[in-house]
């Protein structure tokens, strides 16, 4: 019987590994390795076409310390994932509530806030940049205003961040909207007969039932924020006057490690970002204990 | 619960090292930087491979979405007599670059594509073009001295010689013949100097339309050719030392920041939102400074067809300083080609005379082949493209590279922005890009 027992135990183990071998293989070939290479390569000067390498040690890191273009590029990752992290989970919140109800026409505007996040970056990019445009743009042509909105350098990552509110919302709606179903209808009830009106059940009955959605939904727009690209690299270039102020980490990377094809750098601008986003999510790992409520 | 925290943060790690290692494959082109710049923008998805070399085929790879027609022509007529298909495929100038250096570093070149001065020196020195030195010595199709000499030479290397010139290109002064007749300013000539040229910029300036527009990104359709006519120049020949803090290179500069000044040429944020050529085409500029190249773009477009004009560049105090930068692509194939007779026989078919011929007859663009530029003139109806073809005669100045362009070409383009918008002078941004980018000659 007992030995029945581990043979079977030693089968599962078996088929478990030979089911998840395929996503296994991909991860290490796509993204274990080249993760690994890339650190490795953050401590090279690299050469043309990958031949030629030198070792410099940690050259690269005092370099990017004291780079101050790479600290521009954080200030100004941070500054975009300031306004849209907060911004996209508050709206995309407060949507799903509103598209939870019975409404007319529910499946429809879900549709139309989700759309977004179909589209191709660089299409959605490309509209965008008219609707911008100084000039000729739609919206200063309708409200008869001159706003540089995406060459000025105070303002025009903050234009970018909106964008990246749009293209969010939808995403984060429809998982909010799944977090809801887990809401027991009993709790609303019971808060309307003591006279709780819709803010107050809001705030004290969906907001902490549906906090480890809203965690979940965090750190990964955390991580998404900071690792912000298409959208500058299809609205900003090297011309803009904004371009100092707009240009995220992982753009500098790209930057430096293909139009430069410095490689071991770009890979060290990387790897700091890499250190920057680890040490944000632990402290949310940390920071969660106090609001997200587990059932 | 402590493990699947711990689990947890690996995942996010791993999530948030996979998605910057890949980078997002970037989609479409914005503003290219440099010269050859894509005249009619291939607005399509970037393709995330360039495909290597396959037996018994041939794959070609150019940027240039304007150019091709008119090549696939060409490429068929070879087809018809060799029997070998070859079919042209376009990624935009951005991507280009980005997908041909993953494509030598992985040993999966195209078998035959366009090299460009920016890195031509790179990919020589590390013998990933095939060496066709002896093949040119041995054909009755190709002879080096019928082409412009600055571009066989960019393509040689310690005596060899790695690509076969394909075109010229010369800058010209395109114009809006309707805002001129509008504002009674005559047309622009050969008696121009850079000073009416400014001169006539103010006066061509209303409340609808600037007179010129700038490409701040685009140096040779730009400053460099003023650059060089005021007698101030970008590299030493050695290559060695900017000559940006030259006093007549500064002066070639202020020329414009001047224009930018008294709004005669719109600011910085406009041109960079939309751009000179967007502007010429939507008639909001009189002037603008364009490549051979455009012609394609300007040609398919009805306004510029029905409205624009071509003529010289103006020169600054004889007309013997009348100057164009010159540039020139060259036609390459890839060290490791699994075909390397059929490429070959296609690039020496490409840089025959007949071929040459029908490139610049079909208005593809001018070709590298000396004397074929009638041909090219004699293309369109609508323009009279001897304002680009006289520019041949003016002064040609190379279009100024070194071994790694790209890096201070940028470093350049970024630092000037201070220059166009008036927030620093032009002389100190000039110096400071000057010590900047000795460094990096030093390091190359």
């Amino acid at each position: 019987m007992k030995k029945k027992a581990s043979s079977r135990k030693k089968s599962e183990f078996i088929w478990g590994w030979l089911f998840i071998l395929p996503t296994m293989l991909g991860l290490i070939i796509l993204n274990i390795y080249p993760m690994i290479d890339t650190v490795r390569q953050s401590f090279y000067k690299t050469g043309d076409f990958g031949k030629g390498n030198i070792f410099v040690g940690l050259n690269n890191y005092e370099k990017v310390l004291g780079d101050a273009e790479v600290w521009q590029a954080l200030a100004n990752t941070v500054k975009y994932a300031i306004v849209e992290v907060p911004l996209s989970i508050v709206i995309a919140l407060l949507l799903a509530v509103l598209l939870n109800k019975k409404l007319k026409g529910r499946d429809v505007f879900r549709t139309i806030l989700f759309l977004p996040m179909v589209v191709a970056p660089a299409a959605i990019a490309m509209v965008w940049k008219w609707l911008y445009n100084s000039n000729f743009g739609f919206i200063n042509n309708v409200f008869h205003i001159k706003v540089n909105w995406i060459s000025d350098p105070k303002i025009a990552i903050f234009s970018i961040a909106v964008i990246g509110i749009w293209s969010v919302i939808g995403y984060n709606m429809v998982l909010f909207l799944a977090g809801l179903q887990e809401v027991p209808r009993d709790y609303y009830e019971a808060a309307a007969l003591d006279g709780a009106n819709g803010w107050q059940q809001l705030i004290h009955i969906t907001v902490p039932l549906i906090s480890p959605t809203m965690f979940f939904v965090l750190v990964t727009r955390v991580i998404g924020a900071m690792q912000v690209f298409d959208l500058i690299y299809m609205m900003i270039d090297l011309n803009n006057p904004a371009w100092k102020k707009t240009e995220s980490l992982v753009f500098l990377f790209y930057k430096y490690s293909f139009e430069q094809s410095k490689k071991g750098y770009g890979a060290t601008v990387v790897v700091v970002l890499l250190v920057v986003i680890l040490l944000l999510t632990v402290m949310q790992l940390i920071v969660q204990k106090k609001w997200v409520h587990y059932e | 619960m402590k493990l699947r925290k711990i689990m947890a943060l690996c995942m996010a790690a791993v999530l948030a090292a996979s998605l910057t290692a890949c980078g997002a494959a970037p989609a479409a082109d914005t503003a290219a930087p440099a010269a050859e710049a894509p005249a009619a923008a291939a607005e399509e998805e970037a393709p995330q491979d360039m495909g290597g070399s396959v037996e018994g085929e041939l794959n070609v790879t150019i940027w240039d979405e304007g150019q091709r027609p008119g090549l696939q022509e060409i490429v068929d007529d070879w087809s018809a007599q060799s029997g070998v298909k070859a079919t042209i495929q376009v990624v935009d100038w951005n991507n280009y670059w980005t997908l041909l250096e993953a494509g030598a570093t992985g040993g999966e070149l195209p078998d035959v594509f366009w090299m460009h001065s920016n890195v031509a020196q790179k990919y020589m020195e590390n013998d990933l073009l095939m060496d066709l030195t002896d093949k040119i010595a041995a054909s009755d199709k190709i002879d080096l001295a019928n082409y412009y000499e600055g571009i066989v030479n960019l393509y040689k290397s310690n005596d060899k010689q790695y690509a076969v010139p394909k075109d010229i290109d010369t800058i010209a002064l395109w114009y809006n013949k309707t805002i001129f007749d509008e504002m009674g300013v005559p047309y622009p000539d050969d008696t121009w100097t850079w000073d009416d040229f400014a001169a006539n910029a103010k006066k061509l300036t209303n409340d609808d339309h600037w007179g010129y527009a700038i490409a701040p990104g685009n140096n040779q359709e730009g400053y460099y050719n003023t650059i060089y006519s005021m007698g101030g120049y970008v590299i030493s020949d050695d290559k060695k030392t900017s000559g940006m803090d030259d006093p007549n290179t500064i002066q070639a500069v202020k020329l414009f920041t001047d224009m930018i000044a008294d709004g005669s040429c719109p600011d910085l944020a406009t041109v960079s939102e939309t751009a000179p050529n967007e502007l010429l085409q939507a008639g909001k500029t009189a002037m603008a400074i364009n490549g051979s190249w455009m012609l394609a773009g300007y040609r398919d477009n009805e306004y510029t067809a029905q409205n624009c004009d071509v003529a010289v560049l103006p020169y600054y105090k004889d007309p013997s300083d009348r100057v164009s930068i010159y540039n020139g692509l060259g036609w390459a194939a890839s060290a490791n080609t699994k075909n390397p007779d059929a490429a070959w026989s296609l690039i020496e078919y490409l840089g025959s005379k007949e071929a040459q011929l029908k490139q610049a007859e079909l208005g593809v663009t001018m070709s590298a082949f000396k004397g074929t530029s009638d041909a090219w003139v004699k293309s369109v109806d609508c323009f009279d493209l001897n304002g680009h073809m006289k520019m041949l005669d003016a002064k040609l100045v190379f279009r100024p590279y070194s071994r790694d362009t790209t890096v201070w070409e940028d470093m350049m383009i970024e630092k000037l922005q201070d220059a166009w918008t008036g927030e620093k002078p032009v002389d100190e941004v000039c110096k400071d890009i000057a010590a900047e980018m000795n460094a990096d000659l030093a390091e190359e």
